[in-house]
Order: structure tokens, then C-alpha cells, then sequence
């Protein structure tokens, strides 16, 4: 008989691990202790050497599914006998777990008790265990505990208590357990302000009533307030179009099951784990063209895909069962603000565009917008869109930081998020919004803030972007003087591709890598704003190889909004080209663009974005844009177009020139796209030519320079026939590094500046 | 203008010698003519009352010229706006010429009239200067600098730390006007359009303003370079307030809003001359809107805003269709954002 000692570390507190550890040992009978420490979970326990080995191997085996194991070890040691099996309470606020568990999807045990009607708490919109419900969200400070949680205005009733207490029960310290009798209670209110119903079955049922009705609903979540109306009533997603200010920027769907969202879209077995999983983010997923009924015109204009969800809250689910057909669910926000948690702010604020408001008296302490996924469409590659609820704000390093410094890495602009590392620890926050508005300004602020207290720590560096006019380079700099943190700022494009090395283990390693980093902007080293970036790391240190040729920048943020200036621009005012672009403008525009490019611009630009932009609208698919990326969007669908019906053909792409001095020249790729437009080539078949030509410049840079290893990262690459397309092109030869935890869009920065910051040499 | 038997600037018309008396005596002397330049002495010598506001500018632009007006204007006007800004009545004036060897005679005299008008309508004098001529290639055509002496007005009481919560902001007229004027000819973009740069001497308005209203107007701001953005951010910063601007106060030509539009531009960043900012207490806030839009430059005046303890240091602008978006200092003005 020895005495032993398992350490684990990683998400393993609040998942329900100490019961999953205790009913292992009873099933063994083993005596011992398991108990919750700031490192993680620890067991201790007598037994023979087998024993021990066996019992190791179950429990890291199987663990339960929100668990996430980053270590594991097992020591022998000398010590003491044990009488029994016990889990101990945390004994001091010192073992407190500094992990702060996401908040998860409803999972099936939760389902089928409140879909059925045998028990105490069929029907209760609110029911969560240890294996599922909200935690972040609803965290007030640390550790984990009840006390610490806006559950904590719910006295537990009796029964409630004793399912608490015991650790045989599924709800065993389950923080947020109540129910019917005990918990939190809905109120649906009308447009005028008054309270219509506060029976929570009634409420639902009146719901989906109105939804048919063609009555546009906010509906209090986990994160925040969605907007919701009937997915198949064209009119009432045209009034929520025009309420919410978005013409054409698509909505995501929640459907009623699993079935239906195979009925209407074509989804894989790993796409359907994902959805029905404990994130159960906004699926982006390929529509099947005959048997929609949604109306997907309205949904998702120009696209061939929609993004989906499943009901992730009991709440959801029983709406969604009295209902029965897919609803828009939209964050409840105007433009790209953060989304609207406070009672008061959807009253106050959003009142124009809801109808009718279904509110709950549950607190909500940090807003998080849905997550959204897509999953390259051959390789089935996971590509993070948005990095937010059920993800957030865990981090799992593959390799454990040993900087013991607290760092906070602010990210970018538009898609804003930000990385606090205390502790060895990680916390990437939730996506949270545009920085240009003030919503999300002060979304940043409250969120960095929180955590700074719950940890209580002090931010000794601070990591900001080099671009002068973010907000969060501002607020970074405000930090440094607040705080007597010291302010470093990384350049964008190299913030990308450290990000992608640290989640392969590669930024400590000295071999080289070219980084394919593409996106639409970001402050260069030489004042130009980047975009198009070939880069490469060896032995800790990044240098820019190559990059698209620069080409004019003209009216500033106007130009991203606008692919006919990239048009214009990338024509270099070649006289075959501009004759196509000319009715894009008005005379008095083309008169002084033309004027304005004579002159030359100050500032230039090699973003890959306004590249995707000048193809697109050569291909008239648009001229100005609505949403970021929407002609990018569409250029990839018409490409994908062509790609599903040709696939494994021998393929052309356009010619590319590539000069180390210069840049890559578009001009080659220009005047092919024009040279097949006047040929008649199909239009899916340039911008399927398109996206080749990209992947074989990248081929062709990747051997010239005896590359081995490609990592790829930026905004560009949410596109998933591209990522697919670098893959199936270039992985026999090539070793291939994509994101795996980030999204490859600018949320993705913090976590690269992080890394930046600790690995490389300037 | 005078006959004079040269017709461009030569280094001999900076030498201090026989050629700058001449352009001096043809020129300026004869045109500014009054009893402090009469004395023709090392310095203008002024009695002055009371308290005094005292202010330089230098003006380096190009083009010198542009629809309806020129440098000197702006280099008299600039000036005596910034005294009105303190609240002064701008009454001397000092005027110093670098000009670049080349210089059209025509060009300078028709920059010399329109100091001469500029400074009449202000109601300045011009008591002292200097000229100074440099080969070509070191200057651009002529830069001038001004200084200003004025008495303030006896109700003035302006001081950035009198802005309080609550405080309503003002522009007197259109915003952005003169700084896509002057575009329009720098970068030769030919707008085909009758849009005219809007410089003017303020010092008359802010008189009237402060004759009425006196103490309640807290601070006066011209917005120059950097446009209505950048004050409004500097007043912010200074006090730590927020300040709240509503899109659709702005008052903006349509011709200047379309030009924008196309251009790029944000209007609240465009440089102006010839209107400015009043920062006045609410309950007279009506009122200043009323006098101004009486005047000739203040048609278009507008309460476009207000001081709030909201978001310290932020300037926030609410959008038409109601998001708030932040108006922020910029470093590099068409530096792109955007993804
Ligand atoms: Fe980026
Ligand atoms: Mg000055
Ligand atoms: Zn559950
Ligand atoms: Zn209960």
C-alpha cells in the first residue's frame, strides 16, 4: 500500500471533475481526498502501484466532456492513510482555481428533463447542471462559487439544496442550480412598455404566436439580447433589415433540431458536433438549393451558405419546440457595436427596432455575442469567425508560458478583443466589437477592468498595435500611465503570424516558416498600410520577404468600402482597363479619382483585402459594399460555384511576377481577369482562377526560397475555398500551420502580440 | 499698382537697400498708410489700456491663391481671430513678408490689397513689419507672419477651464467649407463648383456676442487645421469631460457634404477659417444661436452639441440612425481603419 498524487491541470474546475474523480474511487473503493487548488485538481490516494496505474489511466481517459486537460502527472509519496473517499471544500481563498469555465450549451440530460414532463423541472427555462449552463457570463469574481455569481440572488429551495449537497447527483455544487419553485423568472413586455405576461409557459407560447404574426422580438439570452423574427417571412426580416440599419449583411438562423438544419443544409458529421456541442456556436454551412423554406434571399443575399444554430438555452429550445420553424437570431445591437445586455438599454435604445421584449430577472455580468464557425468546404478545416460565447475566455497554451509577468495584449480595431496573461494563465477575451463605436469602447474598458480586479493584478506590460489611430492603441497608452506599465507596440501583420506559430509550438523553435499573412489593412513598418504580407520567422526573429506590390491609397477608410477604388486603384490607370470602370462613377468622381491618381498618392497600400475588392468588382459583382468583406464574400461563392462542379480538373491561374524588390505585381492577374471577361470565360470560373493563382504565388515563393513549412493567418483567410485550396494544393510538399483556438481575423492579434512579445527579437 | 520698372521679386528687394525702399515706398508704406508707419522708425510705439491679448501666426500655404481669396487675407484674418478667440478687439497688427525670389510683382501686389481690405474690414492697423527675400527653391512664394495686439473686451471672461457639464457648443456657420475650397485648387481636382473659401475676421461677431451674453460664453475656438474634431477633442482632453455631437446638427453646404462624400472626408476633420466654436451656457444657448444667425457669417449657426461628464475625454458623435460613434484626435488623417 503507497500513498499517491495526481496533479491535473487545465479546465477542470466548475465542469463537475471532483464528483467524476469521487465516483471513480467509490466504484474501486479506494480511500483518499480530491480537492480544487489555484494549480488545478488534486487527488490523493492509497493503493497498490496497479491500482494506482489503473485508476490514473480512468480518469484522464474519460473525463467529463467540458473538461479540458492541458497536464497530468502522478507522483508516489509518503504520507498518510486514508479512511474513505471524500471531496474536500477549497480551504482557503488562496486554492482558489483562477479558470474561468465559458459559458456552455444546454446538454442532453438538461434537454430531456425539461422537454418532458415528469419532473420538477419540465419546462423551466432556466435549468443548467454541472455538465451545462452559463458561467462566465454571470461571474462576478473569483473562485467560482455560487456567492460569487448573480445566481446569488436565488435562494435554493429544499430540494434544489439537497441535489446541491449530495455528490452522487448530477447537480452536485452545481452554482447555478434552481429551479421552477426557486429561480429565475421571464417577463414579456409590448413595444409601450408594459408587462403582458410573467408565465414563463404562456410567455413562450404568446412568442411564438407573435413570431408568426411577423413580430420582430428581443429575447433576453446568455450573453446578451438577440433579435429574433420568423426565418421563413420574408417581410418581417425586411423590417428588421431596415430597423437594425443592415441592408445586407446576413443573419444567422436558429433552427428547431438537428434535423431540419440537415433538411435545408448539407452538414458533416464533424459539423454537427460542433453545433450540437457545448459551444453550439453559429455554424456557417452550405445551403441545399431545393428544399429551403427559409426565406434565404432575405437571409443571406447573394450567398450560398447561412449561418445556423441550435437552441444552446432551455429557453431557446422550449421558444423553438412551440414554434417549430427556423428564427433570425441577430445580436441585439446597432451595426457593429457590442451587443445590448441591460434591461434599460434594450428599452432605452433598441426600442425602434423590437416589437415585443422577453426579459428575465438573471443578471447578466459580461455581454458575449454568439460564436461563429465554418469549416472549409472539402478539407473541413474549422476556421473561428467569432470568438466568443462557450469559447471565451479560455486559452489553452500547447506549451505553458513561463513569463510570470502580467501582460495584456490589446488586439486591433474592428474586430476588438484582448489577452490578459497573469499568472502563466491566459484569458482571451470574447470578441467585443468595433472600436469606432462607443458601445464597444466602453464594452473593452468594463471587460479589461474586470478582469484586472477579479485577479487583482496589475498589468506591468502593455502590448498595443503600432496603427496611431486605434482606439486601443489609445487606451493601451492610457493603461501604461495608469498603471507604470511599459507600452510596446508590434506591428499588425507580425502579430498575425506569431499568433499562429505560438498555437504550433513553433515561435520557440528556430526553424524557418513562411507566414502567409493576408487582410484588408494594418499600419506598416514604413507608414503604408500592409496587407499582403509574406514573412518569415527563423530563429526568433521575423522579416518581411515579399508582398503584393504596392498600389496608390486613396480616400482613406472610403477605399474599403468601396471595390471600385480598388479597381481603379489596381487598373494603374491602364488604358485597357479603365474604360470597364469607368460608368462605375459619376463624371464628376471619375474626373477628380483620375486627378488624384496623376498626382500620386502619399500613402500606398499591399492589402490582399482591396485585391479580392478590384477582382470582384472587375466581375461586377459590386461596386461599393454594405459589410466588411461582402465582395470577398461573394467572389468565393461564384469561385466555389465553379470549383463544385469542376473539381480535380486541371486547373489555370493567372500569371503572377514576382519581384523582391518591387513586390508581387498585380498587374498580370489584372489583365487576365479583363483578358477572360472579354473572352467570355465564365465569371465562375475567373474567380475560381483567382483564388489558384493565389495559392501557386505562394507555392512558387514557398520553393524559390526552400520553405518547408507554411503558416497561414489573416482576415483572408476566413475564406474557406482558399484555405481549402492552400491545402489541397501545397500539403504534399509543404508543412501546413493554420489557427486552431483563434479566429485568423483580427481577434486572433492579441494572442500573436503576446506571443510576439515573448519570443521574438526586434 | 504702382508703375514700377521691375515686375518680379528679386534678393535686391531684400537687401535693405535701394530696391526694398522702393517696393516699400510704392508698395506698403503707401498702402497701409497711418500715423505709426508715418514715423518710419525701428518699431511701431502704442499706448495700450487695460488687458491685452497678444498673438503670432505664421501662414505657409499653397496655393496662395484660391476662389475668392488669398494668403494675405487669411494672414490678417487668421490673426484677428485668434485675439477674438480670447476676447479681444483686435486693434495692431505686424506683418513680415518671406518671399521667394521669382515672385510675380502682380501676385504681391494683389496680396498686398487684400491685407489692406482685410485689415480694414477687421479694423486693425498694420504698425510695423518686414521683408526679407530668399533665393528660389528656398521658400514657396511668399510666407507671411503676423502679430496681433487687442484689448479685451471688458464682459469677456474666456477660459477653457470655464466649460462646465452641461454647456451647449456652437459653430457659427457651415463647418468645412474653406478646407475643401482650398483642395479644390491644391490638388487641381476642378469641382466645376462656386464653392469660395470662408475666411473672415471674426473679431466683429464675438464683439456683438460678448456686448450680450458676456461671462456666459465660456470658451471661443477657431476651428483651423484639424478642423472642428480636433478642438472639440483638445476642449475634452483639457477639462476631462466628454462632449456629445449630433450628426444631424451639423450645419454643412450640401456642395461641401457631396465634395466630402466623394472625397473621403470626414467634414468634422476638414480645416475652416472664418467661422468658430462657442462653448455657452444652456440657458442662453438659443439665444447666442438667434444673434448669430441675425449676422451676415452666421446663417448658418447651430447648436451641434453639448459637455456631459459621460465618457471623459471622448468627443462621441451620434449618427443619424443613432449609433454612437467616437470622433478621435488623428494622428495621420486618410490613414485607413478599415479592414
Ligand atoms: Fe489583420
Ligand atoms: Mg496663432
Ligand atoms: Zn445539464
Ligand atoms: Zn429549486
Amino acid at each position: 500500500m503507497n500513498t499517491w498524487h495526481i496533479h491535473i491541470e487545465g479546465r477542470v474546475q466548475g465542469v463537475g471533475f471532483r464528483p467524476y474523480v469521487y465516483r471513480l474511487a467509490l466504484e474501486r473503493d479506494l480511500t483518499g481526498v480530491v480537492y480544487n487548488a489555484l494549480d488545478g485538481v488534486h487527488v490523493k490516494f492509497s493503493g497498490s502501484e496497479d491500482q494506482a496505474e489503473e485508476f490514473y489511466a480512468a480518469i484522464i481517459d474519460k473525463t467529463p466532456s467540458l473538461a479540458r486537460i492541458t497536464n497530468h502527472k502522478i507522483t508516489r509519496e509518503t504520507g498518510e492513510r486514508y479512511k474513505g473517499f471524500q471531496i474536500l471544500q477549497d480551504q482557503s481563498d488562496v486554492s482558489a482555481s483562477l479558470m474561468l469555465p465559458p459559458d456552455f450549451a444546454v446538454c442532453e440530460n438538461c434537454k430531456n428533463e425539461v422537454l418532458l414532463g415528469k419532473n420538477r423541472r419540465s419546462g423551466y427555462p432556466f435549468i443548467t447542471c454541472t455538465q451545462c449552463g452559463p458561467r462566465f457570463s454571470l461571474i462576478t469574481e473569483l473562485p467560482y462559487e455560487r456567492a460569487f455569481t448573480t445566481m446569488e440572488a436565488y435562494q435554493m429551495c429544499h430540494s434544489c439544496k439537497q441535489e446541491y449537497g449530495d455528490p452522487r447527483d448530477r447537480r452536485y455544487h452545481s452554482q447555478t442550480n434552481s429551479c421552477t419553485a426557486c429561480g429565475v423568472r421571464v417577463a414579456l413586455w409590448n413595444n409601450k412598455g408594459q408587462k403582458i405576461e410573467t408565465n414563463s409557459q404562456l410567455a413562450i407560447e404568446k412568442i411564438a404566436r407573435l413570431w408568426e404574426e411577423g413580430k420582430i422580438i428581443a429575447i433576453k439570452g446568455v450573453g446578451g439580447y438577440l433579435l429574433t423574427c420568423d426565418a421563413t417571412n420574408a417581410k418581417a426580416i425586411r423590417t428588421l433589415r431596415q430597423r437594425k440599419h443592415r441592408p445586407s449583411k446576413p443573419f444567422a438562423c436558429m433552427y428547431p433540431n438537428i434535423n431540419d438544419v440537415q433538411r435545408d443544409c448539407h452538414i458533416d458529421s464533424a459539423e454537427q458536433q460542433m453545433l450540437t456541442g457545448e459551444v453550439a456556436p453559429i455554424l456557417l454551412l452550405p445551403i441545399k438549393k431545393k428544399s429551403v423554406d427559409v426565406a434565404l434571399s432575405d437571409i443571406a443575399p447573394g450567398l450560398n451558405q447561412i449561418g445556423v444554430m441550435l437552441p444552446y438555452t432551455p429557453l431557446y429550445l422550449l421558444l423553438m419546440q412551440a414554434f417549430g420553424k427556423p428564427v433570425i437570431a441577430t445580436s441585439g445591437n446597432l451595426s457593429n457595436t457590442s451587443i445590448v445586455f441591460e434591461d434599460k438599454k434594450i428599452f432605452m435604445e433598441l426600442s425602434d427596432i423590437w416589437d415585443f421584449a422577453l426579459t428575465n430577472d438573471r443578471e447578466i455580468v459580461t455581454p458575449q455575442d454568439d460564436s461563429v464557425v465554418r469549416f472549409s468546404p472539402f478539407k473541413k478545416q474549422p476556421i473561428l469567425i467569432r470568438r466568443s460565447r462557450g469559447i471565451a475566455p479560455n486559452y489553452f497554451w500547447p506549451d505553458t508560458p513561463t513569463e510570470q509577468k502580467t501582460i495584456l495584449a490589446l488586439g486591433a480595431s474592428q474586430k476588438s478583443a484582448f489577452g490578459l496573461l497573469y499568472g502563466g494563465l491566459l484569458y482571451l477575451s470574447q470578441y467585443l466589437g468595433d472600436l469606432t463605436f462607443l458601445d464597444s469602447t466602453e464594452n473593452l474598458k468594463r471587460t479589461i477592468q474586470y478582469f484586472i480586479n477579479m485577479l487583482n493584478c496589475r498589468p506591468e506590460i502593455i502590448l498595443v498595435d503600432k496603427h496611431p489611430n486605434y482606439y486601443s492603441t489609445e487606451y493601451g497608452k492610457y493603461l501604461a500611465d495608469v498603471y507604470g506599465g511599459k507600452l510596446v507596440s508590434i506591428q499588425h501583420h507580425f502579430a498575425h503570424f506569431a499568433g499562429v506559430l505560438a498555437e504550433h509550438s513553433l515561435i520557440q523553435k528556430s526553424e524557418r516558416v513562411l507566414g502567409i499573412i493576408w487582410d484588408g489593412t494594418g499600419y506598416g513598418n514604413d507608414g503604408n498600410s500592409w496587407g499582403g504580407e509574406f514573412l518569415v520567422y527563423e530563429n526568433r526573429k521575423i522579416k518581411r520577404l515579399v508582398h503584393i506590390a504596392y498600389v496608390p491609397l486613396i480616400l482613406g477608410d472610403k477605399m474599403a468600402t468601396e471595390p471600385r477604388l480598388s479597381a481603379l486603384s489596381h487598373s494603374g490607370q491602364n488604358p485597357a482597363i479603365l474604360p470597364l470602370l469607368k460608368d462605375k462613377f459619376s463624371t464628376q468622381e471619375w474626373k477628380i479619382y483620375q486627378r488624384l491618381l496623376d498626382n500620386g498618392s502619399p500613402l500606398k497600400t499591399s492589402s490582399m483585402g482591396r485585391l479580392f475588392d478590384a477582382v470582384a468588382c472587375l466581375l461586377g459583382i459590386m461596386d461599393t459594399q454594405t459589410y466588411e468583406g461582402e465582395a470577398a464574400l461573394q467572389l468565393e461563392t461564384m469561385a466555389q460555384t465553379y470549383f463544385d462542379y469542376h473539381e480535380g480538373a486541371a486547373y489555370s491561374g493567372y500569371d503572377t511576377q514576382i519581384s523582391y524588390l518591387e513586390g508581387i505585381s498585380t498587374m498580370p492577374i489584372i489583365e487576365g481577369v479583363v483578358r477572360d471577361l472579354n473572352n467570355g470565360t465564365s465569371k465562375n470560373e475567373i474567380a475560381f482562377k483567382f483564388h489558384y493563382s493565389l495559392v501557386r504565388m505562394v507555392e512558387e515563393i514557398a520553393l524559390t526560397n526552400a520553405m518547408e513549412k507554411i503558416a497561414f493567418s489573416g482576415g483572408v483567410f476566413q475564406n474557406g475555398l482558399l484555405v481549402d485550396l492552400m491545402i489541397i494544393h501545397l500539403e504534399d510538399t509543404f508543412q501546413l500551420y493554420f489557427h486552431q483556438q483563434v479566429s485568423p481575423n483580427d481577434e486572433g492579434i492579441a494572442l500573436g502580440k503576446l506571443a510576439y512579445y515573448q519570443n521574438i527579437e526586434e | 499698382m504702382p508703375k514700377l520698372d521691375f515686375d518680379i521679386i528679386t534678393l535686391g528687394h531684400g537687401s535693405g537697400g535701394l530696391l526694398t525702399n522702393k517696393l516699400l515706398d510704392s508698395g506698403v508704406f503707401h498702402l497701409f498708410d497711418n500715423k505709426h508707419l508715418q514715423q518710419r522708425h525701428d518699431g511701431a510705439m502704442l499706448t495700450l489700456e487695460g488687458k491685452t491679448a497678444f498673438t503670432t501666426d505664421s501662414f505657409v500655404i499653397s496655393p496662395i491663391f484660391f476662389p475668392d481669396s488669398n494668403i494675405g487675407e487669411l494672414a490678417v484674418n487668421g490673426t484677428v481671430n485668434d485675439l477674438a478667440m480670447c476676447g479681444a478687439i483686435p486693434q495692431y497688427l505686424s506683418l513680415s513678408f518671406i518671399l521667394e525670389e521669382g515672385l510675380k510683382m502682380t501676385e504681391f501686389w494683389e496680396i498686398l490689397v487684400s491685407i489692406k481690405s482685410a485689415a480694414e474690414q477687421a479694423n486693425v492697423q498694420i504698425v510695423t513689419g518686414d521683408t526679407k527675400v530668399v533665393e528660389k527653391g528656398k521658400g514657396d512664394k511668399i510666407f507671411i507672419n503676423t502679430t496681433g495686439i487687442g484689448h479685451l473686451h471688458a464682459k469677456a471672461d474666456i477660459a477653457p477651464s470655464n466649460v462646465q457639464p452641461g454647456d451647449k457648443i456652437i459653430v457659427s456657420d457651415s463647418i468645412a467649407t474653406h478646407g475643401v475650397a482650398i483642395m479644390s485648387v491644391r490638388e487641381g481636382l476642378e469641382f466645376e463648383s462656386e464653392l469660395k473659401s470662408d475666411t473672415r475676421g471674426l473679431g466683429h461677431m464675438v464683439s456683438i456676442l460678448l456686448d450680450t451674453f458676456g461671462e456666459d460664453i465660456h470658451l471661443l475656438k477657431d476651428p483651423t487645421r484639424g478642423g472642428v474634431a480636433t478642438v472639440l477633442n483638445e476642449i475634452a482632453r483639457d477639462r476631462n469631460l466628454g462632449i456629445e455631437i449630433l450628426q444631424k446638427n451639423l450645419p454643412l453646404q450640401n456642395e461641401v457634404s457631396a465634395l466630402c462624400e466623394i472625397l473621403g472626408l470626414d467634414p468634422l476633420y476638414v480645416a475652416n477659417e472664418g467661422i468658430f466654436i462657442a462653448v455657452v451656457s444652456d440657458a442662453i444657448s438659443e439665444e447666442v444661436v438667434e444673434k448669430l444667425q441675425s449676422m451676415e457669417y452666421g446663417a448658418n449657426a447651430s447648436i451641434i452639441g453639448e459637455v456631459t461628464k459621460n465618457h471623459p475625454k471622448q468627443v462621441v458623435l451620434t449618427s443619424a440612425i443613432g449609433g454612437k460613434r467616437i470622433v478621435n484626435m488623428l494622428a495621420g488623417e486618410q490613414l485607413p481603419r478599415i479592414c
